[in-house]
């Protein structure tokens, strides 16, 4: 009997390692967005400082980068010259788009014209398209392809070596 | 005459305004719930029954932004922002089931807070069973095992008496001494 519980309980600690051991490649805070390969969810939000409307449709048969963020966000901060910096040296090859909730206008205009622009950016007022993006907190960024579809997305902050990565993905 | 003309000026200006904040509200645009699961397949709710109802299904869904906590009992304005569509969702007639697949589609089943069964999921219900049925296994074994256990093998031996003039063992004797207090 004692031989049986042994193997029995050996056969549970080695399922258990094998579990925790798989999860141990991975990092717990990427979850695998189950937009990735499909259309993206497309929207028409309001400019900021224009008030005019930007749709997401009118870059198709461009790649484009969709940035969520905020100005109460600080790693939104850290990633901002990156993205401006390649948005002027990419645009119109690439788009680039940011996309602002949970946010007032007047704090983004500041922030804008302190730190700089080099694309549009559309205020998302009841979350709607964060939800639809499946935005969980800022930033948060997504790669499409000419045709609209997503091919990447990443979580957190993006560095000058993210960004081309994800970029090389939607270019190809 | 200049009056009329004031009134007419007036309502001009009124309706040319009125166009433009129709225009630009028209043209702003949301992604809808209608191209993800369709058009809605239940009632409309609304008053008391909208928000329990809401409550009810956003105690299902996890907060993006917490620690394992469901979007009904969460503060942040992510979940506040979430428990809005619910709401919204919920009042254009959509079923529970179309709402949580609509979560779904845009965060995966993460969203889930109680996991589907299917897939990998499916061993988060089946093994707590697996382990239950294991155990249950092992003890009724065990104790078959102990009820047909032969009653003789825990009977203790008693010692056979000595025989005349065989000598005693000396340890035996020590204990036997200490014992009387030395009296024999």
């Amino acid at each position: 009997m004692n031989r049986t519980v042994l193997i029995v309980g050996g056969l549970i600690t080695a399922a258990l390692i094998g579990v925790l051991f798989t999860g141990l490649g991975t990092n717990p805070n990427e979850i695998r967005s189950p937009l990735i390969g499909k259309p993206a969810p497309t929207f028409a939000l309001r400019e900021v400082g224009t008030g005019n409307t930007i749709d997401v449709n009118q870059f198709k048969g461009t790649p484009t980068v969709i940035n969520f963020w905020a100005t109460w966000c600080g790693p939104c901060w850290e990633e901002h010259p990156i993205l401006v910096a390649n948005a002027r040296r990419l645009q119109p090859n690439v788009q680039f788009l940011g996309v602002v909730f949970q946010d007032e206008e007047s704090k983004i205009l500041g922030f804008l014209q302190q730190r700089g622009s080099g694309y549009p950016t559309v205020v998302d007022d009841a979350g709607k398209t964060a939800i639809a993006y499946g935005v969980g907190g800022v930033p948060e960024t997504f790669f499409l392809d000419r045709n609209g579809v997503i091919v990447a997305k990443h979580n957190g902050p993006l560095s000058a070596d993210d960004l081309q990565a994800n970029l090389q993905k939607v270019m190809n | 005459m200049k009056t009329r003309f004031f009134a007419i000026v007036l309502l001009l200006l009124a309706v040319s305004l009125g166009a433009q904040t129709t225009d630009t509200q028209g043209t702003l645009k949301v992604p809808d719930a209608a191209n993800f699961v369709g058009e809605p397949k239940g009632t409309p709710l609304t008053g008391d029954a909208l928000f329990h109802r809401t409550n009810e299904v956003g105690a299902l869904l996890r907060c993006p932004v917490c620690q394992g906590m469901a979007i009904s009992d969460s503060p942040s304005e992510m979940a506040v922002n979430m428990k809005g569509q619910v709401k919204e969702l919920l009042a254009r007639g959509y079923t529970e089931e179309q709402i949580l697949k609509y979560f779904e589609l845009s965060y995966g089943q993460f969203v889930l807070l109680k996991p589907k069964f299917e897939g990998v999921t499916v061993m988060v219900w089946l093994l707590p069973l697996i382990a239950l049925l294991i155990g249950g296994a092992i003890a009724f074994f065990k104790f078959r095992k102990l009820e047909h256990a032969p009653q003789s093998s825990a009977a203790v031996e008693e010692p056979a008496p000595l025989q005349a003039g065989e000598p005693e063992d000396p340890y035996l004797a020590r204990v036997r001494d200490l014992v009387s207090g030395g009296k024999s």
